[in-house]
């Protein structure tokens, strides 16, 4: 018999204590009711980017994928059309961030990233939504309100996450 | 306080302000592409799901109506149309008020009559997709 063995490495610890915390931003989030349906502020995002600026890009995969999946097993939502809502939001706003992270920093700081990505998370959930759940181009009447909310949301999200990154430096 | 604030002006850089320009950019333009209803042209008026009747919205009538309860009043006022009394319990269609873009429609269920203006063209809504 061989024995596998896993090395679990420092890097892997902290994946799992920054996922623990992204999910229970999550769960907080989910549990305050939200002013218009549909609209959430994204709190567990803060802990995402502060993953990818902090560490570095594939962390911040693994941060984002892992909190989508447990954050739906826990509620009991995995494989439910609010799961692959959230896990397209998730996968297109990393895209997003993979092809736009190497922009000038002395130009563009985590703000652009974040409005950036928030957009990209709003049109990954609507071209589910336009395929699968609701194949009709009335939902298109919605997009503006999800725009202007994602714009705040990623103004607010990116300023918070500056904050943090401010008071944990770079070692 | 006030030092703070102006420190945080400062995080944001040169690059940002065009993404955040951009940004309510795309705001604008979805807004002003998306949400350009139409003002309606005609009214359509169905009873028990069969168009019953169709009226220029350019006038100012009152129209009664028959249906499953009892008789049911629609006003058209230049341009736009609500039901003025009905015999249905819970007088949702009432409470809706004025009507006046395309696509917009008022039912009673319980008197089966409904409501829909069109425009000169149709429009995407759930009903005629």
């Amino acid at each position: 018999m061989t024995l596998s063995t896993i090395k679990i490495t420092d890097r892997d610890h902290q994946i799992a204590k920054l996922s623990a915390i992204a999910v229970a931003l999550s769960l907080v989030e989910f549990f305050f009711p939200s002013p218009i349906p549909g609209v959430k502020p994204g709190i567990a995002n803060i802990i995402i980017l502060y993953t990818i600026f902090k560490f570095d890009m594939q962390m911040g995969v693994w941060v984002s994928l892992i909190r989508v999946f447990v954050t739906s097993i826990i509620l009991g939502s995995f494989l439910s059309p609010t799961f692959f809502l959230s896990l397209s939001g998730a996968i297109f706003s990393l895209l997003s961030l993979m092809v736009f992270k190497n922009l000038k920093r002395e130009y563009f700081s985590i703000i652009s990233l974040s409005l950036i990505a928030s957009l990209a998370h709003i049109f990954g959930q609507f071209i589910i939504v336009r395929i699968w759940i609701i194949p009709h181009n009335g939902i298109f009447y919605l997009l503006p309100i999800f725009i202007v909310s994602a714009f705040i949301f990623g103004l607010v999200t990116a300023l918070i996450t500056i904050k943090l990154l401010q008071l944990n430096p770079k070692k | 306080m006030k030092k703070k604030l102006l420190q945080s002006y400062k995080l944001i850089k040169i690059g940002d302000w065009f993404t955040i320009i951009l940004f309510c950019l795309l705001i604008i333009i979805s807004t002003k592409l998306l949400w350009n209803m139409p003002q309606g042209e005609y009214l359509e008026i169905y009873k028990n799901n069969e168009l019953l009747a169709t009226y220029s919205l350019n006038q100012k009538i009152t129209k009664e109506i028959k249906g499953k309860k009892g008789k049911t009043k629609i006003v058209i006022d230049n341009g736009r149309v609500r039901f003025s009394s009905s015999p249905c319990p819970k007088k949702y269609c009432i409470h809706q008020g004025w009507i006046t873009k395309a696509n917009q429609t008022i039912i009673c269920i319980p008197n089966e009559i409904s409501i829909s203006i069109i425009g000169a063209k149709k429009g995407y809504d759930t009903i005629n997709y």
